[in-house]
């Protein structure tokens, strides 16, 4: 035995320490590859949203072919009818190897409206004929090279050959662009004035109740006894706003910010009341605090509510690639994705509506109510291997049995609805896992207590068990959600179409109409199909706006599961 | 007392209410069972579904051949898989009389109960003959079959002569019986002559062939889905390659070495990687992966390694995005499994003066293994069963071909192009999706169970 540790400590410990280091630095470094993949794939993604120019190479001239060409075109003026530049000006830049040495040489070029000028650039051993060339709207114009080598070409500024008339977009502008403004747009306000005071104020009843002030605590204690009126008075105001603003989102949203700003000042006037009466001093934060019943979840809402509506109420957020523009084959770079957007909250609207009170209900039974039958493994079973099949599977099911008519098909066709069933079978099993780990965590103490007052089992279920239960719940819907939300295949199958130039109908499959729908997933997946570059940063731009939405909602999601399992472990 | 007893029968009766006043009474927990019976209902039809067109397919291409599906191919029967199928079957009998009747055995000659050394080298030298003469790998196989049987039955001879129990193993049963029906299958199929034989055994998966009209069936058509399945199986294989390294040493990284801070923001990172849609990975194979694959395989073919000029759409590009994809599931999965390791082991092992390496590698992968291991093959599933970024970034051509420089088609592609554009129901192409797809599902429910059930395996140990 002594023989053995001496060996260990002077022959490998040397050894072991290596080892040790290397190990962990491979394991670290495993961990960190991950990483890099994530970056490199946002970083990939992000440069194609940036819109090149024209960029190519001009093939090297041989004794067959003495002078290589290549075609330029502009489809709009870049000046206007007195010689002045609209946008910016369009500059090429020529580069070539000249004997290991790199050469360059711009070239700028006024595209004028008179059609059928036309000036070429020629290069040669000597370098480019020119500096400057003026050409005509809509005409052909050559690079003419008899270098033996080939000649780079890349725009560097000015807009793109395919632009509009007003120059736009221009090189190295952003696909996604985003116009805000503040309070003020065109001269009118960007929403109406009660909408306006609404968020004011949920802005003041959030600060209150969370940075509380002394003068502000004292001003409020005026007002305690009065919440009846003051309450009375929110909801007037919120159907006042509602009316005004003439049932618009804003005006929904100026409502709802009234309700919550009512609620939480009500629990803080309350709050102040029930200190009061133990003849403490309201001005004690830290006891105010504890005294407003459910403070946490208020806040939560209340913030997630102000961020929302701050993207219409006071300022005016307008993404043109996400809610105005359609697709538009002649001109990528003009094209969004409005009827993909609209189509994705369709189909997860309905998706949503139909799987999850079936899958919440399944998994109470499963839970709460199912004796460990065979019956009841088999149907836990099948759960665990459906959240397991490839999600194209279920696109052949919603094909026969949704889309397809005849049999077992209820013949909706390749429409919104059928795509919206689909999409809830696929969350279904995600969610009924997720619903059940939520239930099974909840302590059984509670439903033990609930029992033993002589609540009934559905009265145990509905008013002890599903509370505590419910955030993890939501979490794991909204997570389903999400998944969903970025999947393509089973659409592909269901038959989502590649060119939709219209909002989606979602009552189609029924009332009949224009079937056709896209969806987000859809809409990259086919315009990363095209052959063209200028399709590949409409797809990326896509690419971004889904992974900015879906992000959006995991965290949502994240935070939910957090407030909640604070307030559940304090 | 009989009067008692019969008051008393009848008082439960009448206490066992109908079904109807059971509904009636728990109306919240009958519709609560019915919300949960959906899940079933969807398995059916999902399972109905695809056997139903499967089934139209393969008697559809059986009878567009001039075959009856049902026949198959039955002259296989006459070949040497058939004669395997004898043996097996005759081993089988064997093996059922003896286990009904083991007293038979004592009339047995003595030259099979207790063999002399000649019969048994005779024997020996019979059978190497035969293996020289038979060239079929199956039947070669099978004829160990009679010796182990033989081995039994002196056995059973001897344990019979002396007062012991009776053997109620039924395992060699069982796997006689399976065996038999295994190379029964091989042996209607192999020579490709039904449907179901040019599906599994055949490598030419042409749909839509050189034919005037594409949509119904004709001689230029072939549906060998091993080509889709061994571009499925690279692809898949490809991406275990470089998930399971990565992510297991990862898992590792994160339950074992990491602080908690940096816990906290590799984790929410693998999630954000799990939670990004395969379409965008799609998309990121075919614009930034597929081209460095390319510079790769264009080094490789100046080199003649290889002997085609590499494209961009190819199963390695495919395999490296998919990998990408199941690395967060498998990293989480065996993140999970490390941690559910007692920290007694640990602590245990460190006291005996380990170091931190030599007990992550020699007690917690070997106590977690099983749960590493069903997040492997959870992840094979996946990587199975993903469609769009395998569809963007392998290519729609399928061929079979161990070059993965070339673009081929998985199937999981197969079904998501071949829907693309219009497809009619009830034609050719239609059906065939329904034929792959069932092929997929099944693959993928095996895959799951296996999973599942290693999964569960480790649960009960901790």
């Amino acid at each position: 035995m002594k023989k053995d540790i001496d060996l260990l400590k002077k022959r490998n410990r040397r050894r072991r320490d290596v080892m040790e280091k290397v190990g962990s630095t491979g394991l670290a470094l495993s961990g960190l590859i991950g990483l890099m993949f994530l970056s490199v794939l946002v970083w990939q993604i992000a440069i194609p949203t940036f819109i090149e120019g024209e960029t190519g190479e001009v093939s090297p001239a041989s004794e067959f072919i003495p002078v290589s060409e290549y075609i330029l075109k502009w489809d709009h003026p870049t000046v206007d009818d007195n010689g002045d530049l609209i946008g910016d000006e369009v500059v090429l830049r020529l580069t070539w190897d000249d004997n290991g040495a790199e050469r360059t040489h711009d070239v700028a070029i006024t595209v004028t409206s008179e059609r059928n000028l036309r000036e070429d650039i020629v290069v040669n051993e000597s370098g480019v004929s020119t500096d400057a060339v003026t050409v005509g709207k809509k005409t052909k114009f050559y690079v003419q090279s008899s270098l033996t080598v080939p000649v780079e070409i890349e725009q560097l500024t000015g807009p793109v050959p395919a632009a509009d008339e007003t120059g736009s977009p221009a090189v190295s502008s952003f696909v996604i662009s985003a116009d805000v403004d503040v309070l003020v747009s065109e001269g009118e306000l960007v929403s109406h004035p009660f909408a306006l005071v609404a968020w004011v104020v949920l802005l003041v009843s959030i600060v209150l109740l969370s940075y509380p002030v002394t003068p502000l605590l004292k001003g409020m204690e005026s007002l305690i006894g009065r919440q009846r009126m003051l309450r009375f008075g929110s909801y007037g105001l919120g159907v006042l706003t509602l009316l005004a603003g003439a049932f618009s989102l804003e005006a929904y949203l100026g409502a709802a910010c009234w309700v919550v700003s009512a609620v939480g000042m009500n629990r803080m006037l309350e709050g102040m009341e029930r200190l009061r009466s133990q003849g403490r001093d309201i001005t004690q934060f830290d006891r105010l605090k504890h005294s407003i019943t459910n403070r946490e979840g208020v806040l939560l809402w209340a913030r997630m509510l102000l961020v929302f509506s701050a993207l219409f109420i006071p300022l005016l957020v307008d993404i043109p690639f996400l809610t105005e523009r359609y697709q538009d084959i002649f001109q990528p770079y003009a094209s969004g994705i409005r009827s993909a957007f609209f189509g994705t909250i369709w189909v997860m609207g309905i998706a949503m509506v139909v799987s999850m009170p079936v899958s919440i209900g399944a998994a109470i039974y499963l839970e709460e109510y199912a004796a460990p039958t065979g019956m009841t493994k088999l149907i836990q079973a099948l759960v665990t291997n459906l959240a397991g099949v490839p999600s194209i599977v279920f696109g052949m099911f919603g094909l026969a049995v949704f889309v397809k008519q005849g049999g077992i098909g209820m013949g909706l066709g390749p429409s919104i609805l059928a795509a919206g069933f689909t999409m809830g079978v696929m969350a279904m099993p995600i969610i009924v896992l997720a619903s059940q780990e939520a239930l099974r965590s909840v302590p059984s103490s509670i439903r033990e207590s609930a029992y033993g007052v002589g609540c009934t089992q559905w009265q145990v279920t509905r008013d002890h068990v599903l509370p505590s239960a419910m955030p993890g719940i939501m979490t794991g819907s909204i997570l389903a959600m999400s998944r969903i939300m970025g999947e393509a295949a089973p659409l592909v199958v269901v038959g989502a179409a590649a060119l939709v130039l219209f909002d989606p109908e979602p009552l189609a499959g029924i009332t009949g109409g224009n079937l056709n729908f896209t969806v987000i997933p859809i809409q990259i997946y086919f315009w990363t199909s095209e052959p063209e570059h200028a399709w590949h940063s409409m797809a990326a731009a896509a690419s971004i706006s889904l992974i900015l939405l879906l992000a959006t909602m995991n965290s949502v999601a994240i935070l939910l599961r957090q407030h909640f399992r604070k307030r559940l472990n304090p | 007392m009989t009067a008692l007893n019969e008051t008393e029968v009848k008082q439960s009766s009448e206490d066992e209410p109908s079904l109807l006043e059971r509904i009636s009474k728990e109306r919240t927990r009958y519709i609560l069972f019915f919300t949960s019976t959906s899940v079933i209902l969807i398995t059916l039809g999902i399972i109905q579904t695809l056997l139903f067109e499967a089934t139209t397919f393969f008697s559809e291409v059986a009878d567009g051949r001039g075959w009856f599906s049902a026949e198959m191919d039955l002259s296989g029967l006459a070949s040497s898989s058939g004669m395997a199928l004898l043996v097996l079957v005759a081993c089988l009998a064997l093996e059922w009389g003896l286990s009904q009747r083991p007293q038979f055995l004592s009339k047995a000659p003595a030259l099979v109960t207790s063999p002399t050394k000649p019969v048994v080298y005779g024997l020996v030298a019979a059978t190497a003959i035969l293996w020289l003469v038979v060239e079929s790998f199956l039947l070669c196989l099978v004829l160990l079959v009679p010796w182990f049987m033989w081995k039994r039955t002196v056995n059973a001879y001897l344990v019979l002569s002396s007062p012991s129990s009776k053997s109620t193993d039924k395992s060699v049963m069982y796997g006689l019986f399976f065996g038999s029906l295994t190379v029964l299958f091989f042996s209607i199929t192999t020579n490709y002559g039904g449907a179901l034989g040019e599906f599994f055994f055949s490598t030419q998966w042409t749909p839509t062939g050189a034919c005037a009209d594409r949509r119904s069936l004709c001689d230029n058509m072939s549906f060998g889905v091993n080509s889709l399945l061994f571009t499925t199986i690279q692809v898949a294989f490809g991406a275990l390659f470089i998930a399971v390294p990565l992510g297991v040493g990862c898992a590792i990284y994160l339950s074992e070495y990491a602080s908690p801070r940096l816990v906290a923001v590799v984790k929410p990172t693998l999630e954000l990687l799990a939670g990004i849609p395969s379409v965008v990975y799609g998309f990121f194979a075919f614009i930034y992966i597929g081209p460095l694959v390319v510079e790769f395989g264009e080094f490789a073919f100046a080199r003649g390694w290889i002997d085609a000029p590499p494209n961009v759409l190819n199963p390695i590009n495919g395999a490296i995005v998919v990998g990408v994809m199941i690395l967060p599931l498998v990293a989480s999965m065996s993140e999970d499994a490390l941690r559910a390791v007692p920290n007694e082991l640990r602590e245990g092992s460190l006291a005996l003066g380990a170091t931190r390496i030599e007990t992550t590698f020699r007690v917690m992968i070997q106590a977690s293994l099983s749960g590493i291991l069903a997040s492997i093959i959870l992840a094979l599933s996946r990587a199975v069963g993903e469609t769009m970024a395998v569809t963007l970034a392998v290519g729609t051509v399928a061929v079979y071909t161990t070059n993965m420089f070339l673009p081929a088609q998985t199937m999981t592609a197969y079904i998501a192009q071949r829907v693309g554009g219009d497809l009619p129901f009830g034609e050719i192409g239609y059906l065939t999706i329904f034929a792959v797809g069932l092929y997929l599902f099944v693959i993928t429910l095996c895959l799951n169970l296996l999973g599942n059930k290693v999964l569960s395996a480790y649960r009960e140990a901790y």
